[in-house]
């Protein structure tokens, strides 16, 4: 479990596929947090997050440098999210709308939606930060070298995003659906 | 300091980073600064309910389902030219092999036990056979695949079963029909090609009790009756299926049935580490008497085996890895199972006659790893273990390389690089 991504990704290349599991294992909680902010429930972002970790699989021999499927599978997270709303938006609007404002409100179906949403907002640089720490269970020293920067900047970035959360968390929940849906 | 200075580094205090002294500083400073108190009160709040959230997310686990997206994708990808000249290969070397006949016995030895060790109850709680068992699993005869542990690269097992016989073909080497009869303890191996026919007595490996996959399959079926959890509908192998799952103490069912006829498509079985799938069924097809006889059938010469396959011991397992390490320059192999031995059996018996040991001498270095391999074989579904061999050669004694806890034992047996063993208690196992 303590190998390096790296490690992990040149084994699947390798003819381990197996070993692709650990992968999952280090970023589902990443890409589930990471897509219920955008898609606004559990299940949705489930299964969007299924399909990221699907479609890096089987791109991986594209991915150039093998230290940076993170933020590879981010973007990859963030075109999946993108085609899964336009598909939703396409169909029946209108009751998505409703249902998007029902599940946000009641707390079983999403864990914490007003905090998933503004990590969402997040800009990137911020909220890959915030998710590797608090998602991915890594440290501040551990999320340091994955993401290769100074301890330092890791903790000024993390005060900034914290500055924007709570702005963010303090505007009314209206507001907050609203951007969802757009 | 002063309110910037001590909220600038707010987050590294509150994440344990600071040196001792800047600590001290930020914490005098907060003693009497109550917009920085409520300034880390906020911290810690919404610090907290991140960390709350990550448990919560961190939960759900997707493994399972994007590793089965994964090989139902690869599935479909590779319906094409890859898979068939995988196949292929894998039938040259073992065709052009001088060790063919005896790689394939070894093979046989070690798929002969494959789905054997169903020992006792499949769960803790006492079930009697119910009266009433599903109509489909009263079956006279079932034909059916079994693929042992990664269906995209084991090779899978064509079979037929009538009651205790069962008559078995791998599909990497198709040239060997095996016919098992369970209550007998007896198998009979034809080598179609050679024409030439062997007994082989099987007492050794089988265990009181042991039963056959079907068998099996009908107690977990009356256990499903009471107490199963639906997995809702799937499309499987192409057919709109119903899926089960029952969950036993160290074992667990999934069974996909067809939507309307509720025959069973695909079962997936996992007993402790051992996995396997069974699939492609036929339900009471009337099968020939002939092909499940143990008798000799005519045109065949009748083969003297020595094969000894009395209960495997530990020793026998360790003298296997010493044999694995002998033949590729001291490395421990990368995995260890069943499912592995079953793909790598037939490249070992080519690297044991690159040796040009006499024949008895290389029939008989085969023969011992296969039985040491039997110990993992029945380790796999009763007792918990651990291989760490990947990357480790042989001599290397201060590396642990297996340890298992023998059933009923409170303590473990490790056994290192330079295949020593010893017994250590659980709190001092290797991490």
């Amino acid at each position: 479990m303590s190998e390096t991504d790296t490690y992990y990704i040149e084994r699947c290349l390798d003819g381990h596929p197996d070993d692709y599991r650990y992968i999952v294992r280090r970023y589902q909680a990443v890409l589930l947090a990471h897509l219920a902010g955008k898609l606004g429930s559990k299940d949705k972002a489930e299964e969007a997050a299924q399909e990221s970790l699907v479609r890096a699989y089987f791109n991986m021999n594209k991915l150039k440098k093998h230290g940076s499927f993170y933020s590879w599978l981010l973007g990859i997270a963030d075109r999946v999210a993108k085609e899964h709303r336009r598909k939703e938006q396409l169909h029946r609007q209108r009751e998505v709308i409703r249902s998007f404002s029902a599940e946000a409100a009641s707390p079983e179906l999403s864990q914490d939606y007003g905090l998933e949403a503004a990590i969402a907002e997040l800009p990137e640089s911020y909220r890959r930060v915030v998710l590797l720490r608090y998602y991915g269970g890594s440290s501040c020293s551990q999320v340091a070298e994955q993401l290769d920067m100074p301890l330092g900047t890791v903790t000024k970035t993390l005060s900034r995003a914290y500055a924007m959360l709570r702005k963010s968390l303090q505007q009314p929940k209206e507001t907050e659906i609203y951007e969802v849906q757009t | 300091m002063n309110c910037v200075e001590c909220k600038e580094i707010l987050v590294a205090y509150l994440e344990g980073l600071l040196a001792e002294s800047e600590k001290q500083a930020v914490a005098d400073h907060l003693k009497d600064c109550h917009s920085c108190q409520a300034e880390l009160k906020q911290l810690t709040s919404l610090q907290e309910r991140l960390v709350s959230n990550g448990r919560t997310v961190a939960q759900s686990d997707l493994e399972n389902d994007v590793m089965n997206r994964i090989v139902r994708e690869q599935n479909v990808r590779l319906k094409t030219t890859a898979k068939v000249s995988k196949n292929l290969q894998l039938r040259r070397i073992i065709m052009k092999s001088p060790v063919t006949k005896m790689a394939a016995a070894a093979v046989i030895i070690i798929a002969v036990l494959v789905g054997m060790h169903f020992v006792g109850n499949p769960f803790a709680a006492t079930v009697t056979f119910a009266d009433v068992i599903k109509p489909i699993l009263n079956a006279r005869t079932v034909i059916l695949d079994v693929i042992i542990g990664d269906e995209e690269t084991s090779p899978p097992m064509h079979e037929i079963v009538v009651g205790s016989r069962i008559r078995r073909i791998l599909s990497n080497i198709p040239n060997v029909i095996q016919v098992i009869d369970i209550d007998d303890a007896k198998m009979l191996a034809l080598d179609t090609e050679e024409k030439t026919a062997a007994y082989v007595d099987i007492k050794g490996p089988l265990q009181e009790g042991t039963r056959n996959y079907i068998e099996f399959l009908r107690q977990v079926v009356v256990k499903l009756q009471d107490n199963y959890e639906e997995l809702g509908e799937q499309e499987i192998d192409g057919q709109k299926a119903i899926g089960f799952v029952a969950r036993g103490p160290n074992e667990e069912v999934k069974i996909w049935a067809d939507h309307k006829t509720a025959l069973p498509i695909r079962i997936e079985l996992r007993v402790g580490q051992f996995f396997s799938i069974l699939k492609n069924f036929q339900f009471d097809v009337p099968i020939e008497d002939s092909l499940i006889s143990m008798d000799m059938p005519e045109g065949y010469t009748l083969q003297e085996t020595k094969l000894d396959l009395s209960g495997s011991t530990e020793q026998d397992f360790i003298e296997g890895l010493r044999i694995w390490t002998r033949v590729h320059d001291g490395a421990f192999p990368e995995a260890l199972s069943t499912e592995n031995n079953m793909k790598q059996v037939p490249l070992l018996a080519e690297k044991i006659a690159q040796l040009n040991l006499s024949d008895d001498e290389t029939t008989q270095m085969m023969m011992k790893y296969v039985r040491g391999m039997l110990f993992l074989q029945i380790l796999e579904r009763q007792s918990a273990f651990q291989y760490a061999g990947n990357g480790v050669k042989l001599g290397e004694a201060d590396k642990a390389i297996f340890w298992y806890q023998p059933e009923g034992s409170q303590t473990w047996r490790i056994i290192y690089g330079d295949l020593r063993v010893e017994d250590v208690s659980p709190e001092n196992l290797p991490k």
